[in-house]
């Protein structure tokens, strides 16, 4: 009778636990099952009144009935309050179309992050950097690199003067001039900085960038030059892209090349896909990107070497030019107006 | 040099076309820059480049001689009137030459009778499409001859020379000659001249005098084809700033043995454009022979310069082939005798490049030189450069490039760091009168960039500068220094959703640049910071100059509410710093601290002071003691205003205790910190709070 008893309770109290449906009604049940009045409480006040020899074998029974009622009550509760958890955080769900939220960051000028790569291809080569003041002499922007007073290759090069003998360097070159002045070979030096021009117009800035370069050894030769410089500008433009050497003249090298690209718009071909010129290298295909040469005995003599123990060469870039041509910037003063719109576009 | 390729085949069989007979040249150093078309006419011209070395290509005899090298040719020499044997010439006209060594070489024609008027329209066209403006028959034929030989030559009025005694000679007292082009030219005593007479009649090789020009009327002609210095040519021309095509091929070098045959040719054109008659003889005064001497050219070198092996025969082919004599052998290599005409070799270099041209630049190899391990790589300017600008960028601020040229005024208000120690670099040649000087400070140009953006409607502009500034020192020698400056002007821009709150920068933004900076760089020194003698250009009260001992390194501020009133803009921070100054500072090496083995404690300080109390002084006195559980001091607030009297400012500190060997009690640190702040409140008179 008792044992029956039992069962009914403990199917009740299962379909009572599983409509259950906040942790105020579980927390009754408890009360309802386990409190002073609650009904198991009550069996268990019934039991002195069992015969003795019935009373371990229930004793056991409604002990364990005790047991699953609370635990089944403590597992309800987690599982309400794991629901409700839950629930909360759902109901925290943020919108996240909406954009992220930073301090805005400065640019690295256009010229810097070129001026960079220039740097590090060669340094990656073995080169080092030296440096040169940006007002120079006569003797080392012009007479020591074979350009002696009434030269016509100073047509070339508009200079701007600050003394009858002092001036804007007009390129970078003099820092070879000072570098070799003061060491003696092996040489395997660049020279980054500013040059200055007495121009100004849509493809010329009074002042603008260069990275002069040069090697001079025992065993240098022209094959070298085209080997180094090859490297450079794959390494800096594209993997593919081609380049062209041919003679050209400056005072200070002999011999002398102008380096070409295939240009970076028609790809070397020349027009465009509608068949007109390309505006880029006005239809030849090739664009000029870097100066060089075999260094000049003459100015080997100049800086107290023996022409006939050491060669080298010489290189000379304008940073704008590549900047320019990398870039596809049409108007080299957008360089130097520093406007934010423009500068925020290099990242 | 522009030219037509009808022009180029009379001189040359040209076997290729226009097309790769343009490529040839420009991969032989001849840059073709443009070729046209001249429509209709199944010609086309065609200009080049050419380079300042290259005198013998500003005629289109050396063009084609080039391409008859390059592409295997047979030259020839269009027809010429050569000169009768007779003395007429000799019975009109004297010559003379009194400079040598300006002039060595002076030879004339005659041509009489002469009709002068237009040139026949083919000679025209010719001269017109090559950019020559026609004038009349006479002239137009010298500048014709001029085009196919580079021989400039000048036509003088014989009738109008008073005297007909030609003599060539330094200006020396003659002050003064009318061009042809009606200017009148104060000479200088080196100027070359020729006279008739007294009388100067033309700027030698530069241009000719109006009053013995040919004009309509002209009946008899005098035919000069001269040899000038190009030195001195160029001197004139560039003295009196006339660029003449005679003045550009003199500077040039033009052939010395070219005279004859330039005059042939133009009395040749001359009888048929003009009807003139020559005159028997002609006048040759040659005292200067130039002479070209041998250059030995030694194989080893040609290996070694070009890498690449050339054989002998091939090297004497190609070098034959430029008209160069090989006079003899040996084994270390041959004697080379350029032709007059290649005035530019003189040394082995230069053949060597005449080889590597004509054997063509493509056909050497690419190859790596063996590169000695010099220590090269790390350069520890650039890397502190590179590490600064990577820290300003962080800081939202981006970097500009500008000209260093600002004007005077801009100079006398934003003197940068070099106080009273210098004035200001001219331009002797400024391209602008607002751009006659150097600038002294980075200031000014960021100036200019924070108005151009906020023209365009930028929000806010923080922007920095790492440039050279220039300055004349005390010895009036130019000093050049690498400087830092940032501009730091609105509320720091931020993406995202609106902030609630936004807040303009203030000082302490400012010196936090700079101390970042200086953590950046490693530098562990404190600079001494000071409000006295900050820039006229700063706000009086919030700004700070800052350096290490005796030596300046740098100011910051807000700027002056007067500058911000005439810019029209709210108040905004500037930061200048001597960084090629501070990079000397910085250490060339780290070493690493283990760390500390035992805990630190904590205890906070508040004390009122004066308001106008500095509150580095405590931070200065706690570390002055040395105290070895000390371990470091921090101010962590300023507050002014209730329950604080008028007047009167709280500051709070942190100090942290430290032992290197133990853990240290509440009790030792509570008594440690209790004497401190009461030395202190001693010390400064301070009223201790809390
Ligand atoms: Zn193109």
């Amino acid at each position: 009778m008792v044992r029956e008893s039992l069962e009914t309770l403990k199917d009740e109290f299962l379909s009572r636990i599983a409509e259950g449906a906040s942790e105020e009604e579980v927390e009754r049940l408890r009360i309802e099952y386990l409190g002073r009045k609650g009904k198991l409480t009550f069996l268990f006040r019934g039991f002195k009144e069992l015969p003795p020899e019935e009373r371990p074998e229930l004793g056991e029974a409604l002990n364990r009935l005790r047991q699953f009622v609370e635990d089944r009550l403590e597992f309800r509760l987690g599982e309400l309050k794991q629901r409700e958890k839950e629930r909360i955080l759902k109901a925290e769900r943020v919108d996240i179309t909406l954009p992220g939220s930073r301090w805005e960051r400065g640019r690295i000028h256009p010229l810097t992050l070129v001026m960079d790569e220039i740097i590090d291809v060669f340094l990656t080569m073995g080169f080092e950097i030296a440096r040169g003041p940006d007002i120079e002499d006569d003797y080392h922007n012009f007479e020591a690199l074979n350009m002696p007073p009434d030269h016509p290759a100073r047509d070339m090069q508009d200079t701007f003067f600050v003394s009858q003998d002092r001036l804007l360097r007009t390129h970078t070159s003099p820092v070879q001039i000072r570098v070799m002045e003061q060491r003696r070979p092996p040489l395997q030096i660049i020279a980054p900085g500013a040059v200055f021009r007495h121009d100004d117009d849509a493809t010329h800035s009074p002042m603008f960038h260069q990275v002069e370069g040069f090697m001079v050894d025992s065993h240098i030769a022209f094959s070298d030059l085209k080997g180094v410089l090859t490297h450079f500008l794959r390494q800096v433009l594209r993997p593919e892209t081609g380049v062209r050497f041919r003679p050209s003249f400056f005072p200070f090298t002999e011999p002398s090349a102008e380096i070409d690209i295939q240009c970076l718009l028609c790809e070397g071909g020349g027009s465009t896909s509608e068949g007109q010129p390309c505006r880029v290298c006005k239809g030849t295909g090739w664009l000029e990107i870097l100066g060089a040469g075999m260094i000049d005995p003459e100015v080997f003599r100049f800086v107290g070497y023996n022409p006939d123990q050491v060669s080298g060469f010489a290189f000379g870039m304008g940073v704008e030019r590549i900047a320019m041509l990398k870039y596809g910037i049409e108007d080299i003063r957008l360089f130097f107006q520093n406007d934010l719109r423009f500068l925020r576009q290099f990242s | 040099m522009k030219f037509t390729f009808s022009w180029l085949r009379e001189f040359v069989d040209v076997k290729k076309s226009p097309q790769e007979t343009a490529y040839a040249l420009t991969m032989a150093g001849l840059e073709v820059e443009s070729l046209a078309s001249l429509g209709g006419q199944e010609d086309w011209v065609m200009e080049v480049a050419v380079t300042p070395n290259r005198g013998d290509c500003l005629g289109i005899l050396g063009l084609a001689r080039e391409v008859a090298a390059l592409t295997g040719g047979r030259l020839k020499l269009p027809p010429v009137l050569p000169h009768v044997k007779g003395s007429g010439m000799e019975r009109l006209v004297d010559v003379q030459i009194r400079s040598p060594s300006l002039c060595p070489r002076y030879s004339a024609r005659m041509v009489l009778g002469v009709r002068v008027a237009d040139s026949p329209d083919w000679m025209r066209v010719r001269l017109e499409v090559c950019g020559i403006r026609a004038i009349n028959n006479v002239v137009d034929v010298t500048n014709y001859v001029m085009l196919e030989t580079g021989q400039p030559l000048h036509a003088f009025d014989a009738d109008r020379l008073a005297t007909k005694r030609i003599v060539v000679r330094e200006a020396g007292g003659i002050a003064k000659l009318v061009t042809l082009d009606g200017t009148e030219r104060e000479l200088a005593s080196g100027d070359l001249l020729i006279c008739d007479g007294d009388v100067p009649i033309a700027l030698a090789g530069v241009m000719g005098g109006k009053d013995s020009e040919v004009q309509w009327d002209t009946h008899t002609v005098l035919l000069e084809g001269a040899h000038f210095d190009p030195a001195c040519v160029r001197r004139t021309a560039k003295r009196l700033a006339i660029h003449s095509e005679a003045s550009h091929r003199f500077e040039r070098g033009v052939d010395p043995e070219g005279t004859l045959y330039a005059l042939d040719r133009a009395v040749f054109l001359l009888a048929e454009a003009a009807g003139g008659v020559p005159v028997k003889g002609m006048v040759d005064r040659y005292p200067r022979r130039v002479k070209a001497t041998p250059i030995v050219l030694r194989e080893k070198r040609v290996s070694g310069l070009l890498g690449i092996e050339l054989s002998r025969r091939e090297a004497e082919r190609l070098l034959k082939s430029l008209g160069m004599q090989v006079q003899s052998r040996s084994k270390i290599g041959a004697r080379v005798v350029p032709p007059s005409y290649r005035r530019d070799l003189t040394r082995e270099a230069d053949l060597i490049e005449e080889l590597a041209r004509l054997h063509g630049y493509e056909k050497i190899p690419s190859t790596l030189p063996w590169v000695r391990p010099v220590g090269a790589g790390y350069d520890f300017r650039l890397q502190r450069e590179r590490k600064v600008r990577a820290f300003l960028l962080g800081e939202g601020l981006t970097e500009m490039i500008n000209l260093p040229f600002t004007s005077v005024e801009l100079n006398r208000r934003f003197y940068g760091l070099w106080g009273d120690r210098g004035a200001a670099v001219s331009i002797l040649n400024p391209l602008a009168q607002d751009k006659t000087e150097l600038r002294l400070s980075l200031i000014p140009g960021l100036l200019e960039n924070l108005r151009a953006n906020l023209a365009q409607k930028a929000r806010s502009f923080y922007a920095f500068d790492l440039g050279k500034v220039f300055c004349l020192n005390a010895q009036r020698s130019a000093e050049e220094k690498q400087y830092l400056a940032a501009l730091l002007c609105g509320a720091r821009g931020h993406r995202g959703l609106r902030l609630k709150e936004e807040l303009a920068p203030n000082l302490r933004d400012a010196k936090g640049l700079v101390e970042g900076i200086l953590e950046v760089l490693g530098i562990e020194a404190q600079p001494t910071w000071s409000g006295v003698g900050v820039g006229s250009f700063l706000h009086p009260g919030k700004a700070a100059v800052f350096g290490f001992g005796e030596r300046e390194m740098g100011c910051l501020g807000e700027v002056h509410p007067d500058l911000c009133e005439e810019l029209g803009l709210a108040p905004f921070l500037v930061v200048e710093l001597d960084f090629e100054g501070l990079v000397q500072y910085a250490p060339r090496r780290l070493a690493a601290r283990p760390l500390p083995r035992f805990p630190s404690v904590e205890r906070d300080l508040a004390v009122v002071v004066d308001g106008t109390f500095p509150a580095q002084r405590i931070v200065s006195w706690i570390k002055e003691l040395n105290h070895s559980l000390i371990e470091d001091v921090q101010v962590f607030d300023e507050y002014r205003g209730s329950p604080i009297p008028e007047g009167k400012k709280s500051l709070a500190y942190t100090i942290s205790y430290r032992a290197e060997d133990r853990t240290l009690t509440d009790a030792e640190v509570n008594q440690l910190h209790h004497e401190l702040a009461a030395r202190i409140g001693d010390v400064f008179r301070a009223k201790l709070r809390g």
